[in-house]
């Protein structure tokens, strides 16, 4: 589904070049549920971007689904992003100045839909979250856990063939963390999305299909 | 504390300098338009060359006749007659000064034309307005009981009629195809001086058009000189006892109007108001709302800024609150903030105005008025800036105190 | 799209509330500055209906001593004929004073066919007033010799007028004015005359034939002269003048000095009015464009999720100038409100196409504003990097 190959990405100030991601080959394969570890600025933040198209790297190759993003525009690029993946953050990134459908349906506003139909696949992601009655809240209305929860919809909405999540559990408490996880594992297994998650946690590292660990922008496991 | 203030103040605004441009630039401009406004209508409305007296003056310029059941009205300027017979009777004033509208008339100098506003005078009209004599002196009353050919010129007049010369006193000048002989030169003055102004001044003895015809209506206006500022309400008295006792003459007016008014009072009755009133409230009405819907744009644009920067600084508010500062102070530092700012903007409005005044004065468009900024200018300014800063601080800095402190941390 | 852009101002819409205002202003002082441009525009592109150049007035103030109308005609025919006589003259004509361009105005109002006809500007001419002037008749024609024998008192009136009171119908040989014994017969029609200057409408205008009646209050002489007419002509005319009418304050203005002075009225308060409603408007401008560029770091959490989710840049710079433009339709809606009030008002007694034009001038000219202030910095956020401004919380 997804392969890195020698991959390397380097941040350069005008004094110092840094070495976030160094030479890292990596297949994720389809319907895997991939966990990323490492401490604080070993590159796992980066590579995820890297995966997610958000950031370029200085050097190597990445396919998604046998495409060579590499080449592809800054329009291509946006059309990729919007039908093959889907994002959850630490933070949730969620737009406080709308409601949680409208939030939810926000991937789809970037291509071709009748509001109806954007209107039910919103509806739908949501109850999959267990959100359904919370449709007319606004985000600040809604507890942390929540919150992650309408991201998640967001996330599924478009149906996405790979989900990447950024600690997606790393503002929560263990239960709330272990609520979410619960969704995320249900996503895997039932509708075989390939995931794709940063965490700090070894423990819901562990509820994942493969672990890979990140030192200093290098693969160690 | 409020060095403190003033260093943060200045230091926020070095850091977004294309926020401070703008505000700096909103406040000046609009500070150097009112201030040169203020500017004109402080020349207007206080003392100046040639009218000296003006908190002792009461003017005459406008006789209304009305007749109330049909609603016509004839508004003209009084007849000498009645200036003579009636108000230059009066016991309170000092001195009662009669003169003419200035009116133009042509002369042809070699070939050239020269189109020359004159005005007749009495004699006392020299003691009430006090010309600047260049050389020369006035015409004396006898001159004008001989009704000789006399006349006293402007310097400009002096220049275009006689050229480069350094004297024009005993020197001839014609008018209208009359000569008169000069008997006094005086510095030139503005044209927005109706009641003074004019580039000949004759004795009326020698007016083509008879000034002794009797009627209310004429080409005349008055200055009634009381002796002191003290006196000015019983001179007024005794005016208004004075003129209700005129006969009105015309059957076909049953109501007169002639009244004797402070400058501004003059002012505001040509413009906002009529023979009873005089207009003045109206007046002070209609600048106020111009001046405030002339402030509007820019105090909404200052309040948007200073939302944004407030908004920017949210963690700075944040931190100040969580070790303990309570809405008000902070309030009382954005204010303070503000009006620094706005004062900044004054200090450039200032320099700005300097330059337009300077530009108004070198382009002689209205001849001979000079704007300077005087003291009363300059303290309008400020108490402009002091309101703009307020107004423009006081919503942001609520806003700012009601930020959550929380909320406030986390948005970095 | 568009709905949901809508959705996000609307909740938005506490915070945008200053933001919507200060449009909401700006637009009222641009509509004030369009109407009176459109007004003077319009005016200015129609006919000035007389030809002003080597026209002098002369003002005598009649201030006469003769009491008895037929000296007094015998003397104003003594005038005419020594003035003529002179080589430059072409033309000449007696004339009430207020003639075209000068301070002096006079205006009447009469009520016929049960309808009150206001603020007509009543001239008094003679029957050679037209040719010095150069009007141009429209129906009918100017006063002649015949003219002063009738029953009923002939009048020469604008086209304005004659719109006014006859529509499309031919005005020649009407009677005009509801009493019986003033009642007044159309004989010519003649393009309106702007007498106020190039700038401002004609308005109503009534010319009469100077009569006995009349003749006494006249004070004004028009004069044609030849190209070749200079200072020192002037001069002499002058002192014929001089010579010929006694006791009198002569002035001599050449037309074309008093229209430019006209002019001058309109345009010098304009372009102070234009001058601080510019620099009014450069300040809204970089107002805007200052809120506007700070919104959008402080979205930049936001823009960086759009990217992620795929918009791309193009659409991201799309949707915040667009979230401008709706913003700026919101306060635009409020303020066409108040602007279409003036013509339904009839404020000022303007034609409402002023108005109208004046309103989609300002609409475009707002619109254009809010677009190029929000342009550079959507273009701001279209560089934004999504990885960089998702990390930054």
């Amino acid at each position: 589904m997804i392969r890195l190959q020698n991959i390397e990405k380097v941040y350069r100030t005008d004094t110092v070049e840094t070495l976030a991601v160094n030479g890292i080959s990596l297949d994720v394969a389809k319907g895997e549920f991939l966990s990323i570890m490492g401490p604080s600025g070993c590159g796992k933040s980066t590579l995820l971007n890297i995966m997610g198209l958000l950031d370029e790297p200085s050097k190597g190759i990445i396919r998604i689904d046998d495409q060579d993003v590499s080449k592809f525009s800054d329009q291509q690029l946006a059309k990729f992003r919007n039908k093959k993946l889907g994002f959850i953050f630490q933070s949730y990134h969620l737009i406080n100045d709308l409601q949680v459908i409208d939030n939810v349906e926000l991937p789809l506003l970037y291509r071709a839909s009748s509001a109806k139909e954007r209107k039910d696949l919103a509806t739908e992601a949501l109850e999959k979250v267990g959100l359904s009655n919370r449709l007319r809240h606004f985000p600040n209305q809604l507890s942390g856990g929540q919150r992650q929860r309408v991201a998640i919809a967001r996330a599924i909405v478009g149906k996405p063939q790979i989900i990447l999540a950024d600690e997606p559990t790393g503002n929560l408490d263990s239960a709330m963390g272990n609520e979410i996880m619960e969704i995320l594992i249900n996503l895997n297994k039932n509708d075989g999305t390939t995931i794709i998650m940063v965490t700090h946690d070894e423990n819901m590292a562990h509820k994942t299909h493969r672990l890979v660990r990140l030192f200093d922008g290098s693969q160690v496991v | 504390m409020l060095k403190n203030y003033f260093k943060i103040a200045i230091a926020v605004l070095k850091r977004r300098k294309f926020f401070t441009f703008i505000s700096l630039f909103g406040i000046s401009f609009t500070l150097t338009i009112l201030m040169v406004a203020t500017a004109f209508t402080d020349k207007m409305f206080s003392p100046d060359y040639p009218d000296y007296k003006r908190a002792r003056s009461l003017y005459i310029t406008r006789v209304q006749l009305e007749n109330s059941k049909d609603g016509w009205i004839n508004v003209s300027s009084a007849s000498y007659h009645l200036l003579s017979k009636y108000i230059s009777k009066l016991k309170t004033p000092e001195k009662v000064a009669i003169f003419t509208f200035s009116s133009p008339a042509n002369t042809y100098i070699n070939n050239k034309k020269l189109v020359i506003e004159y005005k007749y005078t009495n004699a006392d009209y020299w003691d009430v307005a006090e010309y600047q004599f260049l050389e020369g002196k006035p015409y004396s009353k006898q001159q004008i009981e001989q009704a000789a050919h006399v006349a006293v010129i402007t310097a400009a007049t002096r220049k275009n009629y006689f050229g480069d010369v350094a004297t024009a006193v005993g020197k001839y000048i014609e008018a209208d195809n009359v000569s008169y002989r000069v008997v006094g030169v005086v510095k030139d003055l503005p044209r927005t001086l109706r009641n003074f102004y004019a580039d000949l001044y004759l004795p009326y003895t020698v007016s083509k058009s008879d000034y002794k015809e009797v009627g209310l209506l004429g080409g005349y206006g008055a200055v009634l000189l009381a002796r002191s500022e003290a006196e000015m309400p019983k001179m007024k008295a005794e005016y208004e006892q004075m003129i209700a006792k005129v006969p009105h003459g015309d059957k076909e007016f049953d109501l007169m109007y002639v009244n004797a008014d402070t400058s501004l009072e003059a002012f505001s009755r040509n413009i906002f108001g009529n023979g009873a009133n005089s207009g003045i409230w109206l007046m002070i009405t209609i600048m106020s709302l111009v001046i405030l819907l002339f402030l509007l744009l820019p105090t909404i644009n200052l309040i948007n800024i200073n939302i944004t920067r407030i908004m920017e600084r949210s963690s700075e508010i944040g931190v100040r609150k969580a070790f303990g500062a309570s809405s008000r102070t902070l309030v009382y530092q954005f204010v303070v903030e503000n009006i620094i700012l706005t004062l900044l903007g004054g200090l450039i409005g200032v320099v700005l105005s300097i330059i337009v005044i300077y530009a108004f004065n070198q382009s002689n468009l209205v001849p001979n008025l000079s704007l300077s900024l005087n003291l009363t200018v300059l303290s309008f300014g400020l108490v402009i800036c002091l309101l703009f800063g307020l107004l423009s601080g006081v919503y942001p800095a609520w806003r700012m105190s009601r930020l959550n402190v929380v909320t406030a941390l986390k948005s970095q | 799209m568009f709905k949901h852009l809508f959705k996000l101002i609307w909740n938005k819409r506490k915070q945008n509330f200053l933001f919507l205002s200060e449009i909401l202003v700006s637009f009222m002082v641009v509509f004030a500055v369009f109407s009176s441009l459109v007004f003077y525009y319009q005016n200015y592109s129609k006919p000035r209906g007389i030809a002003y150049e080597r026209v002098w007035a002369v003002s005598f103030n009649n201030s006469l001593k003769i009491k008895d109308a037929d000296s007094l005609k015998m003397f104003f025919e003594n005038v005419r004929t020594n003035i003529k006589s002179l080589s430059k003259v072409q033309e000449i004509t007696y004339s009430s004073s207020n003639f075209p361009y000068a301070n002096s105005h006079s205006t009447t109002g009469f009520t016929s066919n049960g309808r009150k006809y206001d603020r007509i500007n009543t001239y008094f001419t003679e029957d050679t007033y037209h040719t010095v002037l150069s009007m141009n008749l429209s129906e009918g024609r100017w006063f002649n010799n015949t003219d002063g024998v009738n029953k009923y008192n002939p009048i020469v009136i604008n086209d304005a007028l004659k719109k006014a009171m006859f529509g499309t119908e031919s005005a020649v040989g009407k009677l005009i004015g509801d009493e019986e014994n003033a009642k007044m017969k159309v004989i010519g029609v003649v393009q309106d005359v702007k007498a106020d200057g190039d700038y401002l409408t004609a308005g109503y205008a009534m010319y009469n034939r100077i009569d006995t009646g009349s003749r006494k209050w006249i004070g004004d002489i028009l004069i044609k002269v030849s190209p070749d007419a200079d200072a020192a002509f002037e001069s002499k005319l002058y002192k014929v003048l001089a010579n010929n009418i006694k006791n009198s304050n002569i002035e001599i203005v050449h037309l074309s000095e008093i229209h430019d002075a006209k002019n001058g009225d309109v345009i010098f308060p304009m372009t102070i009015f234009i001058i601080i409603a510019g620099f009014l408007i450069i300040n809204v401008a970089l107002g805007l464009f200052g809120v506007l560029w700070y919104n959008i770091s402080k979205r930049r959490g936001e823009i960086g999720l759009r990217r992620a989710i795929g918009a791309s840049g193009r659409s991201v710079s799309y949707q915040l100038v667009s979230e401008s433009l709706i913003l700026a339709t919101l306060a635009l809606i409020v303020g066409t409100f108040f602007a279409i009030q003036f013509p339904l008002l009839n404020v000022f007694n303007i034609a409402s196409s002023v108005y109208l034009v004046a309103l989609l001038l300002s609409l475009l000219f707002v619109y254009l504003l809010v677009f190029l202030c929000s342009l550079y910095p959507g273009k701001q956020a279209a560089a934004i990097h999504p990885a960089v401004a998702l990390h930054e919380e």
